[in-house]
């Protein structure tokens, strides 16, 4: 049913104009961006609006618009258990985190990273917790932003016949022009864009296409006859898979991406209608994305209908919009991948500039030379990330798998304990961060039984013990730190 | 055969989904509220 197809005027000027637009809003950043806390946190003036979107569309990538909606039309509603995960952890995640975050990083020396913060935080003068975390945000973005990359190629290669290199190489460029002309205000404010065009596809697609359909009981009497299996959550699927796909929802405590847009929010006041927008923004994006898959199934006749299960969204545009309408809803996949690998790529660049150039090479470089050194790395990075995505199928990009699971384990209990617990030592947190990626990685390569479970749950579960255990042993982690645990606390009051 | 999704099925779809919006839109109200007694 859907197959290459050679990309028309209307698809080719709406990417175009698109494309230009996210250009134009990195040159704006750039006037904006004075010092390397402006280009790697914006100065910490995001609006609630800003925060929250860009949150949501730079945690959410391709999967959202093409997984989720591909999962569902391929198997049915037992696909919805990762959705259903991810709103309660991203929910808890914006409750428990944000604003402790943000006061937090702001009281420990101006941090304006997750590794700075986890060395402030615990006064580390080995700088063991700042390097230890700053390599493995290196290492996994690099690919991650890499693995992104391939999927665009892919995804273009596949769909609408553009050579792989050539759309590498166009998307790679832009997403490097605005991101390392603008820094964090560019990334998000093209997210917050680029956010706000996936809600609205996401909800204008499934919405016209159960219309097209002759409305929900028509819709869901098709799919009935088609597929019954495809009405139920609970249809071949077990407890045990279910707690393993809900468990996704707790990778958000350690997202450095999306953590950072905690950090980055103008005031504590602000947090309350940040929450608001980006819980409502992610429960209606999944629930359309959810829907489109479902609705698809009867659209297309039956599951399996179509060469990729996930291209299911784009295959609804493509039969039921006008060319030029089509264009910008399929803008929106654009959209959902760019807005992701300008994140974890500007993440990554700050690993350079703010955790190593800045703390060990030149700590008295002035503001206009590490912007420089913040640019040259995003350039750098993207560049390695880009001749990585050269050969779609390197094994290096396998790392991705782990990455999710990774940072939810390895950083997750870190940051959560961090902000909660007065009696939590450097040494806990090291034991931390440790246990949670070496159990992530072990676990993966095990099989069988309890092994199938995704590696996170276990991960996070033995990180949440090390630290306990290793912060009880070493005594109390020292006056100073314990007070200034205490002024956050009563400032949050 | 079956025409609608397993009420089961709506329960877990719309329940943790809208429950999380409505926690978050009350912290919101109750914020507002407080500002406005300021």
């Amino acid at each position: 049913m859907s197959g290459a197809l050679e990309i028309d005027l209307p698809l080719l000027t709406t990417f175009v104009v698109y494309l230009a637009l996210m250009v134009l809003v990195g040159l704006l950043a750039y006037r904006l961006t004075r010092s390397l806390a402006d280009y790697i946190l914006g100065g910490r003036r995001l609006g609630p609006g800003t925060a929250a979107l860009s949150a949501g569309a730079s945690d959410m990538s391709g999967w959202l618009l093409m997984g989720l909606p591909g999962a569902v039309y391929g198997a049915g509603m037992n696909q919805i258990w990762i959705a259903v995960g991810l709103a309660i952890g991203a929910y808890l995640n914006w409750q428990l985190i944000a604003a402790r975050l943000r006061r937090y990083t702001e009281v420990a020396k101006d941090s304006i990273t997750i590794p700075a913060y986890f060395e402030n935080r615990f006064r580390d003068g080995s700088s063991t917790l700042r390097v230890v975390s700053a390599v493995v945000i290196l290492l996994f973005f690099t690919f991650y932003t890499s693995a992104g990359l391939v999927a665009a190629g892919t995804l273009f290669e596949d769909t609408f016949g553009v050579d792989y290199t050539l759309a590498l190489a166009v998307g790679a460029a832009v997403i490097l022009t605005y991101t390392l002309l603008g820094g964090f205000l560019a990334v998000s404010w093209t997210d917050f864009l680029q956010g706000i065009l996936m809600f609205i596809a996401l909800i204008v697609v499934p919405v016209l296409t159960v219309l097209e359909l002759g409305g929900w009981p028509a819709t869901a009497g098709t799919v009935g006859d088609l597929e019954p299996g495809a009405l139920d959550a609970f249809n071949d699927v077990t407890l045990f898979g279910i707690v393993s796909l809900m468990a996704w929802g707790l990778g958000y405590f350690g997202q450095p991406h999306v953590l950072a847009r905690f950090m980055a929010i103008r005031s504590l006041q602000d947090i309350p209608a940040a929450r608001l927008i980006g819980i409502g923004w992610m429960a209606f994006a999944l629930l359309g994305s959810i829907f489109t898959g479902f609705a698809g199934i009867a659209f297309f006749e039956g599951t399996g209908t179509l060469d990729n299960a996930e291209t299911v969204f784009i295959a609804l545009i493509q039969a039921m919009f006008s060319p030029w309408v089509a264009g910008c809803l399929l803008a929106a996949v654009l959209a959902a991948i760019m807005s992701t690998i300008d994140s974890q790529l500007l993440v990554s660049s700050s690993a350079l500039s703010e955790d190593f150039y800045k703390r060990f090479l030149r700590p008295a470089a002035g503001d206009r030379e590490l912007v420089w050194v913040g640019r040259a790395t995003v350039l750098a990075i993207g560049a390695l990330a880009t001749v990585l995505a050269l050969d779609p199928e390197s094994a290096v990009l396998d790392l991705v798998a782990y990455a999710w699971a990774g940072f939810g384990a390895a950083f997750g209990p870190v940051v959560i304990l961090s902000v909660f617990w007065r009696g939590m030592t450097r040494n806990g947190a090291v034991a931390g961060i440790v246990v949670g990626a070496v159990t992530v990685l072990v676990w993966e390569q095990l099989g069988g039984g309890i092994f199938e479970m995704y590696e996170i749950l276990p991960g996070f579960i033995l990180a949440t013990l090390a630290i306990l255990v290793f912060s009880r042993i070493g005594g109390r982690p020292g006056e100073e730190i314990e007070q200034e645990f205490d002024k956050v606390a009563g400032s949050l009051r | 055969m079956a025409d609608n999704l397993t009420t089961a099925t709506w329960f877990w779809l719309l329940v943790p989904m809208l429950l999380v919006v409505v926690l978050a839109l009350i912290s919101w109200l109750r914020h507002r509220l407080r500002e406005g007694e300021r």
